[in-house]
């Protein structure tokens, strides 16, 4: 017992938190390197930034989810093929990084059942001034994580065969889906459902 | 008319302020600080950890008869906790406005300058807290006699020819001495052994992200 005080006096069981630390520092390389910042991700910012208020509920969440998005991209450009527009892979990046840590803070929250952010748990209801899209966000969020990604290529105007290649699905399903959620959101909007 | 999802959509975005993206370097910022704050935190209570736990050792070693090796944990781990507090002192004065690479050099600094003390320190520690292991023992009453002079009688008993320094079996000094030799020798590796095995990775990974800032630096 004493030895396990005195030999780390300092740090003892900070093992896990020291380590967040190093990471942090780590991503801050993306600011270094803001050449790459600043002409590959800056200008699909808009779509991150859409995707991430999709997923998280509050600002702090949105803002982790945007530095992760960034770190991310930087990490894996590498590994852009040039199969696909430079907009689209970011979109898929962005998505999966938003569905990953998704499942991370789901498997944190122990009591936490549905797959949707319910209304109370959406803190982050007055992300915009546009009253209108905040609460289109609101429903947006209440819809399963695959639905959020379909609806949001969709009003992206991506078409479906470029939104099943990113959900890595059936093109001919995702014209039906889409209008069963927009029905959904019309109902979440006009109050007729929670 | 009521709008559509897709205007709500594209009418919403067309605002200005619908799509600024947070401002990645304040984000990075705030977050380093609010890090090292909890650090700092942890820092703090594992000092007062230490000070409870040697407290707590001094009293319990009165009451099951070894107050000396309790006095010795007790004064080693004040001084420890002191110097480590000037430590601390010193991480405090890093400046929160610094940028990355300054802050991430200004801590690297800090982490080899709290490595080099424990590891100096260590070179004592180990051979102090033997040393009150044998002196506590020593000076353990049993039945009112010191342990230490029973043990002594009983060897003499067993090896009438053995020779004593004031009063001890000199082997047994010797042994002492080898031992609190070795451990000197060995204090400081053994703390830069145990904590390679603990955050030899992390230290390799700072060192690799300091070179790999100064690359992009230049």
């Amino acid at each position: 017992m004493y030895y396990e005080i005195h030999r780390r006096p300092t740090f003892n069981d900070n093992r896990i938190l020291f380590e967040n630390f190093i990471f942090t520092l780590q991503t801050k390389k993306i600011i270094l390197s803001s050449d790459f910042y600043k002409t590959s991700i800056l200008p699909f910012a808009g779509i991150i930034i859409k995707l991430c208020r999709a997923y998280t509920n509050s600002q702090e969440d949105f803002e982790d989810y945007y530095q992760e998005v960034c770190l991310q991209i930087w990490r894996s450009k590498d590994n852009f093929r040039e199969e696909s527009q430079w907009s689209t892979w970011v979109y898929r990046v962005t998505l999966n990084v938003c569905l990953t840590l998704l499942k991370k803070k789901k498997n944190n929250v122990q009591h936490f059942v549905s797959d949707s952010l319910t209304a109370e748990e959406t803190e982050d209801n007055h992300a915009f001034s546009d009253e209108s899209l905040n609460l289109l966000y609101d429903a947006i969020r209440q819809l399963s994580e695959i639905d959020r990604a379909i609806i949001m290529l969709y009003l992206e105007e991506k078409p479906y065969q470029e939104i099943a290649d990113i959900i890595g699905t059936n093109p001919n399903n995702i014209g039906v889906r889409v209008q069963r959620i927009k029905v959904r959101l019309k109902k979440l909007l006009d109050g007729e459902i929670n | 008319m009521e709008k559509s999802i897709e205007n709500i959509w594209k009418e919403g975005f067309l605002k200005s302020d619908a799509l600024i993206a947070p401002k990645i370097n304040d984000l990075y910022s705030q977050k380093s600080i609010h890090i090292i704050d909890k650090f700092k935190k942890m820092f703090r209570i594992n000092l007062i950890a230490i000070v409870f736990f040697s407290f707590l050792f001094l009293l319990i070693s009165y009451f099951i008869g070894i107050p000396i090796m309790g006095i010795i944990f007790f004064v080693t781990l004040l001084v420890l906790v002191f110097i480590n507090k000037g430590l601390l002192k010193d991480l405090e004065t890093i400046d929160k406005g610094e940028n990355s690479y300054q802050y991430l050099k200004e801590f690297n600094r800090w982490i080899k300058n709290q490595v080099a003390v424990n590891k100096r320190i260590s070179t004592f520690l180990y051979p102090i807290i033997f040393m009150s292991f044998i002196l506590g023992f020593w000076f353990k009453d049993a039945k009112g006699i010191p342990l230490g002079e029973r043990l002594v009688t009983k060897i003499l008993i067993s090896f009438p020819d053995t020779y004593l320094i004031f009063g001890i079996p000199l082997i047994g000094i010797v042994i002492v001495f080898l031992i609190l030799g070795i451990l000197a020798f060995f204090g400081g590796r053994i703390y830069q052994w145990d904590l390679n095995i603990v955050y030899g990775r992390v230290f390799k990974k700072l060192e690799e992200l300091m070179t790999d800032i100064e690359n992009l630096n230049e």
